[in-house]
C-alpha cells in the first residue's frame, strides 16, 4: 500500500499552480491536484490513481476564505470542511450546507479534507453533490483561459468525474444565502456515522397559503451523481402538507430514481426504498421548520 | 517438591493484599499509549531491507509461469522469492487435523485470494511495491469452490490434491439419550442459522524482521507474535531447522485477538533474509494484505439446530448441525473453533443429552484463524435464540425459561453432556442482579408502550458460561494432540532486594504485566513499583504458551504464585540456619520472615535476598545461592477425551447475563442499542479494571460481528468483496454502547486465588443478546431473524416481506 512513484509540486499562487498544470499537460506528464489528500491518498496508496506529478495547493493561502458576496456565500476552495462547521455566516444564512456539512466523515476528516476537494472529486456519496443540485450552486473554474462558472447541475458528469479541464483548478464554490420562510432538511442512511452514506436527501420548499411550494428535492449516494427528483417536487407543489402527501411523494421519488447502486452494503432495491423513507422524512422536517 | 499454589488472595503470605483485587494504574500503559513501546514497525536492524509479497488475484488456479527477471535487475532490489526457492526450502506447513497446508508461498497452484505468490526484499517498501509489478505470474484458472455447497457436490475440484475430498472432518458426536429425550419431548424446535465470516481486526497488523544467521544456520525473528513458542516450533518445522535455532522475539503490539497470525509473513520474510545472504528482513502486513488473507478471517457457518423441550419449559435436548466454511484448508487452525463448543455447548443449563454433527469443510475462500472467543459466540447465538423461540412458543418470559433451567449452585462441579466440568457458578443470583440494575420490567412497560406507537423496541436476555483456562485435550479431538498448557515465570530477587518477573509473553493489551506485579508485590510485601516484569524471548524463557483461551490471567498466577513460593521456601531454609531454629517454624507474612512464637525475630525478604547473594559464609552447608526461582504452571487434573471427545478440558466456568434494549426502526432496518446491562461472574477479580477493559473491548466486538462486520465473498464468483476498512466496518464509539456493569463473585475452588478465565466472556454472550433483542423487537410482526450481521439490508428485507404479506 505504497504510492507508485510521482513528482511532488507545491506552487504558491494560483497562478503559478494554472501554469504549471498547463506546463505539465504540455510536457505530457499526467498530473493530479493535491488539496487535503482524503480521498486522493488513499487512491494513491491503493495505486488506483497513479499520476506522474501531483500538485499540492496547499501553500496557495488565496483559495482560503468564507464570505458574504451578492446574496451568495462564497468559499474558496481550499478552505476546510471544518471551517464550514465552525462558520456562524453559513451555520445562519445558508444552513443547509452547514447542516450537511456535519455529515462528511468525521471531524478529522473535516479538518483535513477541503471544500473544493469534495466538489471535484464527485463521489456519488458525497453530501456536497445533493446540496449543490438543492441550492443551484456555481462553481468557479480557473484556467490558462481564465476563469469560468458552471452551474451545479453542468458540474456533476458521472462517476468521480466534474466539468474540471486537467490545467483547470476548481477555486469557489458559491450558494445562495438561503430565503427566509424556506424550510429545510437533510437527512442520511450511513452504515456508521461518519461513513459514506448509502442514501440521502436534501429537501427545501416554502409555504404559501398553507400550501408546499418552491419545493427542491435532491438525492445522493444512489447513483453516480446526486439528482433533483422532479416528479416528486411537482406532486408536491400546491398542495398542503400532510403525512399522507408526503409518503406519496415518498413512492413517487424512489419511483422515479434511475436504477440504484448497488455495493455490499446495501442492494439497489434497498436504496430505492430508503429514498422514499428519507423523502417522507425531510418533507416532514422541513414543513416542521417553515414553522 | 510439591508446591501449592493460594487457592484466594486471602492465602497469600499478607496480613491484608495492597494490590490484588484493586484497580491499580496499568504499569504498561505509559509506553503504550505514548508509543514508546517497542512496536515491531519502529524498530529496525542495520543494513535492514523491506519486503513485499505479490498476492493471487485468483480464488483457485494453477501457476504455469512465474517471470521474475525484470524484477531482479530493478534498482534496490536485494532479493526475490518464489515458488521455486520454497519447493527447495520449505516443508508444508503442520495443520489439525494434518494434511490441509501449504507452504507459506504457492508452489503450483494458488487456493485463494491473496495467497502469496512471490515475493520482493528492496531498500523499501516503496520500491518493493514497484518491484511487484515487474513480476509476471501466468494463471490456468481452475473451478471455484465458492462454499460448502461447491465443496460436497458430487463433481467438487479438489482443493487438496493429496486428500479425497474437501472433506476436512465429518463427525458426530452423541452424549446422553438423545433419541429418547427427543422423543419424550413435548416439544422438539428446530431452526437454521447463518453465521458470516468475521474476525479479529487488531489496530496493528502483523509485522516481523527477519535474521537469518548463515553463518550459524539460525534464524531470529523479531516480531508482533501473539504465541511465540509456538511460533518458533512451527518455523523450524516449516523452514527445516532444528526447534533450538529458531529464536523469536516478541514485540508489544496493538492488540492481536487471534489476529496476528505470522506464520507465512515469516517465513517469507527469514526465506528472503536468507536469499539476502542474511541481510535482516522487515515484512509488515498491510491493511488490504490483512482483511484479504491474514489471520482476521473466521467463523463461517450454516446451522441448523433442535432444541427438546417438555410442556413446562423444561430444556432436555439439544441437538446442533454445523456446517463450517474452513477457508483453502486448516493452516490457521479455524477447526478449533468448532471443536471448541464442547466445553460449553449446553450453556448454563442442565440439559440432560446432546448432540453435536460437525463438518468442515475447505473452500477457495481465506483459511480461517483463531478470534477471541474461538467458536462459542455464534454457538451461543444458536443456543440462546433456541431458548427463546421456546419461551415464546410456551408463552414464558425468557427470564423465567432460563431461570427454570439453570445448573444450581449445590451441583457444582457440574459436567456436562459433552464432558467438560464446570467448577463453580451462581447463575440465578448474576440473573437477579441484571435484572435489578435493569428494571427489567419498566423496560418490558416501556417496549409495550412504544409498540403502541408503532415503534419496535425489543429485549434480549441472554446468559452464557465461558470456558476460561484452555487445554489443548479440548481440541485433540480436531487433531492437535496434548495435555496440558505450560506457562512459565522466573522471580528473581536481587542483592538490593529489587525483584524482577521473567516471562515469555509481551504487551497486547490486557495488562498482565500490571497483574504480575500487583502478585509479586503483594507476596512478598513490596511496593508495586520495585517490581519489574520483563520479556524473553523464546530461547531463553521458561516453557511458556501466552495469551489465548481466556488463560492467561490464571496461568500467570499460577505460575507466579509457585516461583514466589519456591523462593519462600528457600528463604524459610536461610532464616531457619539464621535464627537457629526449624524452618517449619519460620513463616512469610507481610514482607518479612518471621520466626513463629518469638517476637521479633524477622528479617525483610531483601536482608534474605542480600545474605543468599552476599554472605554465603551465613547459608546452610551445600545451599546454592540463588533467591530465585522458576516455576511452570499447567492446569491439575485434565484428562484426554474418551471416544465421544469428552473430557475435563477448559479449567474454569465463568459465567455472565446481558440485557439489551434495541430499537429497529421498520423503515430502514437499522438496529439501534438504546441501553446495555451486564453482570459477570468470573471468580476472584485480581484487578477489577482489567476485567472491565476485558468485558467493554469484548462488547465491542460482539456489536461488530453481529451488525456491522462481514468478510463478504461474491455469490456469483467467490472473488472476495471486502479488502478495505470502508468495507469491513468495525464499529467504532458511536455504535459500540458504554455498557452498565456489575458483578458477583463466586471464586473458582480449583483455580489459582480463585480466579476464572474472563477474556472471552462478553464476545460470547453480546451477538445473541443483540439477537434475541432484535427478535422480541419484531416478533409480533411474525419475523425472525437468523443471520448476521443484522445488517440493515438483511433486517429491511425481512421487514419488508411483513410489509408485503399485509
Ligand atoms: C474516513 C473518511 C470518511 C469520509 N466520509 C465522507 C463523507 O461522509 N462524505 C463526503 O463527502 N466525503 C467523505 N470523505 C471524503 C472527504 O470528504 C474528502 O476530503 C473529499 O472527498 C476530498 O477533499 P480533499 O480536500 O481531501 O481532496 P483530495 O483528496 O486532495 O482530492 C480529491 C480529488 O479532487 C481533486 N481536487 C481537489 N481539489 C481540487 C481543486 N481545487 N481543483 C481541482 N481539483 C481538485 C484532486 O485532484 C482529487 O482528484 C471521507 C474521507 C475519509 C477518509
Amino acid at each position: 500500500m505504497k504510492p507508485a512513484p510521482f513528482d511532488y509540486y507545491a506552487p504558491e499562487t494560483l497562478e503559478d499552480a494554472v501554469a504549471l498544470l498547463e506546463k505539465l499537460e504540455d510536457d505530457d506528464v499526467e498530473a493530479k491536484i493535491l488539496a487535503g489528500g482524503q480521498s486522493l491518498m488513499p487512491m494513491l496508496s491503493l495505486r488506483m490513481a497513479r499520476p506522474e506529478a501531483l500538485v499540492d495547493l496547499g501553500k496557495i493561502k488565496s483559495l482560503d476564505y468564507i464570505r458574504e458576496e451578492g446574496g451568495n456565500i462564497s468559499i474558496g476552495a481550499m478552505t476546510s470542511k471544518r471551517a464550514v462547521e465552525d462558520s456562524a455566516l453559513i451555520r445562519e444564512k445558508q444552513p443547509l450546507l452547514h447542516a450537511a456539512t456535519l455529515h462528511i466523515g468525521h471531524r478529522q476528516i473535516r479538518n483535513q479534507g477541503t471544500v473544493g476537494g469534495s466538489f471535484a472529486h464527485a463521489d456519488p456519496a458525497a453530501e456536497y453533490g445533493a446540496i449543490a443540485q438543492a441550492l443551484g450552486m456555481e462553481m468557479v473554474v480557473v484556467g490558462p483561459d481564465g476563469e469560468r462558472v458552471v452551474v451545479a447541475d453542468d458540474f456533476y458528469i458521472s462517476f468521480l468525474t466534474a466539468d474540471i479541464d486537467s490545467t483547470e483548478v476548481l477555486t469557489e464554490v458559491r450558494a445562495p444565502v438561503m430565503a427566509a420562510g424556506t424550510g429545510w432538511a437533510f437527512q442520511e442512511i450511513c452504515r456508521r456515522q461518519g461513513d459514506l452514506a448509502i442514501a440521502g436527501t436534501a429537501v427545501t420548499l416554502r409555504l404559501e397559503n398553507g400550501n408546499c411550494t418552491d419545493v427542491v428535492i435532491a438525492v445522493f449516494g444512489v447513483n453516480a451523481i446526486a439528482a433533483r427528483l422532479g416528479d416528486a417536487e411537482q406532486l408536491l407543489n400546491g398542495k398542503a402538507p400532510s403525512e399522507a402527501l408526503f409518503r406519496e411523494a415518498g413512492r413517487v421519488a424512489s419511483a422515479e430514481l434511475d436504477e440504484p447502486i448497488s455495493d455490499v452494503h446495501a442492494s439497489g432495491e434497498y436504496r430505492r426504498d430508503l429514498v422514499a423513507t428519507l423523502v417522507r422524512r425531510c418533507l416532514l422536517e422541513a414543513v416542521e421548520r417553515v414553522g | 517438591m510439591a508446591i501449592t499454589i493460594p487457592g484466594s488472595p486471602q492465602d497469600m503470605p499478607t496480613t491484608a493484599p495492597r494490590y490484588v483485587g484493586k484497580e491499580v494504574k496499568r504499569i504498561e500503559d505509559p509506553a503504550l499509549v505514548t508509543g514508546t513501546a517497542e512496536f515491531i514497525d519502529n524498530f529496525a536492524l542495520p543494513g535492514m531491507a523491506h519486503a513485499a509479497i505479490l498476492r493471487s488475484p485468483h480464488p483457485h488456479a494453477k501457476i504455469l509461469r512465474v517471470d521474475t527477471s525484470a524484477a531482479e535487475q530493478m534498482p534496490g532490489v536485494v532479493a526475490v522469492l518464489t515458488g521455486a526457492d520454497i519447493k527447495r526450502w520449505c516443508n508444508v506447513g503442520t495443520t489439525a487435523p494434518e494434511g490441509w497446508g501449504s507452504t507459506p508461498m504457492a508452489v503450483d497452484k494458488v487456493r485463494f485470494v491473496g495467497e502469496p505468490v512471490a515475493a520482493v526484499a528492496a531498500t523499501s517498501r516503496y520500491v518493493a511495491e514497484d518491484a511487484l509489478e515487474l513480476i509476471e505470474v501466468e494463471y490456468e484458472s481452475l473451478p471455484t469452490v465458492r462454499n460448502p455447497q461447491d465443496a460436497v457436490a458430487a463433481d467438487a475440484p479438489l482443493i487438496f490434491d493429496n486428500q479425497p475430498s474437501n472433506v476436512i472432518q465429518d463427525r458426530t458426536y452423541t452424549w446422553g439419550e438423545v433419541d429418547q429425550v427427543f422423543d419424550d419431548a413435548d416439544h422438539v424446535y428446530t431452526e437454521k442459522f447463518r453465521w458470516n465470516r468475521v474476525g479479529a481486526n487488531p489496530m496493528e497488523t502483523f509485522g516481523c524482521i527477519c535474521h537469518w544467521d548463515v553463518v550459524n544456520n539460525s534464524l531470529t525473528c523479531y516480531g508482533s507474535y501473539q504465541t511465540p513458542s509456538f511460533i518458533a516450533l512451527g518455523r523450524a518445522a516449516s523452514l527445516n531447522l532444528p526447534s533450538n535455532r529458531v529464536r523469536v522475539v516478541s514485540h508489544p503490539h496493538g492488540g492481536s485477538f487471534g489476529g496476528k497470525g505470522g506464520p507465512r509473513g515469516t517465513d517469507i520474510a527469514a526465506l528472503l533474509s536468507r536469499k539476502a545472504n542474511g541481510k535482516p528482513v522487515k515484512y509488515i502486513e498491510d491493511r488490504v494484505e490483512y482483511l484479504l488473507a491474514g489471520a482476521g478471517q473466521s467463523w463461517d457457518r450454516y446451522y441448523q439446530a433442535s432444541l427438546a423441550v417438555t410442556a413446562d419449559g423444561k430444556l432436555t435436548g439439544f441437538k446442533v448441525d454445523l456446517v463450517d466454511d474452513q477457508g483453502a484448508g486448516a493452516e490457521g487452525y479455524g477447526t478449533i473453533s468448532a471443536a471448541k463448543p464442547l466445553a460449553a455447548f449446553t450453556g448454563c443449563y442442565t440439559i440432560e443429552a446432546a448432540q453435536y454433527h460437525m463438518k468442515l469443510v475447505a473452500t477457495n475462500r481465506a483459511p480461517t484463524y483463531a478470534y477471541r472467543g474461538y467458536g462459542p459466540p455464534p454457538h451461543n447465538v444458536v443456543l440462546e435464540s433456541m431458548v427463546d423461540i421456546a419461551a415464546r412458543d410456551l408463552g414464558m418470559d425468557p427470564v423465567d425459561i432460563r431461570r427454570r433451567n439453570y445448573i444450581q449452585p449445590d451441583q457444582f462441579p457440574y459436567t456436562i453432556p459433552s464432558g467438560n466440568e464446570y467448577d463453580s457458578g451462581s447463575y440465578a443470583a448474576v440473573l437477579d442482579k441484571v435484572i435489578n440494575m435493569s428494571e427489567y420490567q419498566a423496560m418490558r412497560q416501556q417496549q409495550r408502550e412504544a409498540r403502541e406507537q408503532g415503534r419496535l423496541l425489543g429485549i434480549g436476555v441472554v446468559n452464557t458460561v465461558e470456558p476460561g483456562v484452555f487445554d489443548w485435550n479440548a481440541y485433540s479431538t480436531v487433531g492437535v494432540p496434548g495435555v496440558g498448557v505450560p506457562e512459565g515465570v522466573k522471580v528473581a530477587i536481587d542483592i538490593l532486594g529489587h525483584i524482577t518477573v521473567t516471562l515469555g509473553f509481551t504487551l497486547e493489551g490486557q495488562g498482565q504485566y500490571t497483574l504480575a506485579a500487583q502478585l509479586v508485590a503483594d507476596y512478598f510485601g513490596v511496593e508495586m513499583d520495585s517490581v519489574r516484569v520483563t520479556y524473553a524471548s523464546t530461547d531463553v524463557a521458561p516453557p511458556h504458551f501466552g495469551h489465548g483461551g481466556s488463560r492467561l490471567g490464571v496461568a500467570l498466577s499460577g505460575a507466579i504464585m509457585g516461583a514466589c513460593k519456591k523462593i519462600e521456601e528457600k528463604f524459610r531454609l536461610v532464616v531457619a540456619g539464621l535464627m537457629q531454629c526449624e524452618p517449619d517454624h519460620v513463616e512469610l507474612m507481610d514482607g518479612h520472615m518471621r520466626v513463629q512464637g518469638m517476637p521479633g525475630a524477622e528479617m525483610p525478604v531483601a536482608q534474605v535476598a542480600g545474605t543468599m547473594l552476599g554472605r554465603s559464609d551465613l547459608l546452610p552447608p551445600g545451599m546454592e545461592p540463588s533467591p530465585e526461582a522458576t516455576y511452570v504452571w499447567t492446569a491439575d487434573d485434565r484428562n484426554e477425551p474418551d471416544d465421544q471427545g469428552r473430557c475435563k478440558s477448559y479449567l474454569t466456568a465463568a459465567n455472565a447475563c446481558h440485557i439489551a434494549l434495541v430499537e429497529v426502526d421498520r423503515d430502514t432496518g437499522i438496529t439501534q442499542i438504546l441501553k446495555y446491562f451486564i453482570v459477570d461472574d468470573c471468580g476472584t477479580r485480581l484487578n477489577p479494571a482489567n476485567v472491565e477493559g476485558q468485558i467493554q473491548g469484548s462488547v465491542a466486538q460482539g456489536v461488530g460481528a453481529v451488525l456491522y462486520e462481514e468478510y463478504v465473498y461474491s455469490e456469483a464468483d467467490g472473488q472476495p468483496l471486502v479488502s478495505l476498512f470502508s468495507d469491513y466496518l468495525l464499529p467504532g464509539i458511536h455504535e459500540v454502547p458504554m455498557t452498565e456493569k456489575a458483578f458477583i463473585e463466586t471464586p473458582s475452588p480449583v483455580a489459582p486465588l480463585g480466579a476464572k478465565g474472563c477474556g472471552e466472556g462478553a464476545i460470547h454472550t453480546t451477538p445473541a443478546t443483540i439477537v434475541c433483542a432484535v427478535n422480541d423487537a419484531i416478533a409480533h410482526l411474525g419475523v425472525q431473524t437468523r443471520e448476521t450481521p443484522i445488517s440493515p439490508n438483511r433486517l429491511w428485507k425481512l421487514l419488508q416481506d411483513v410489509v408485503e404479506e399485509n
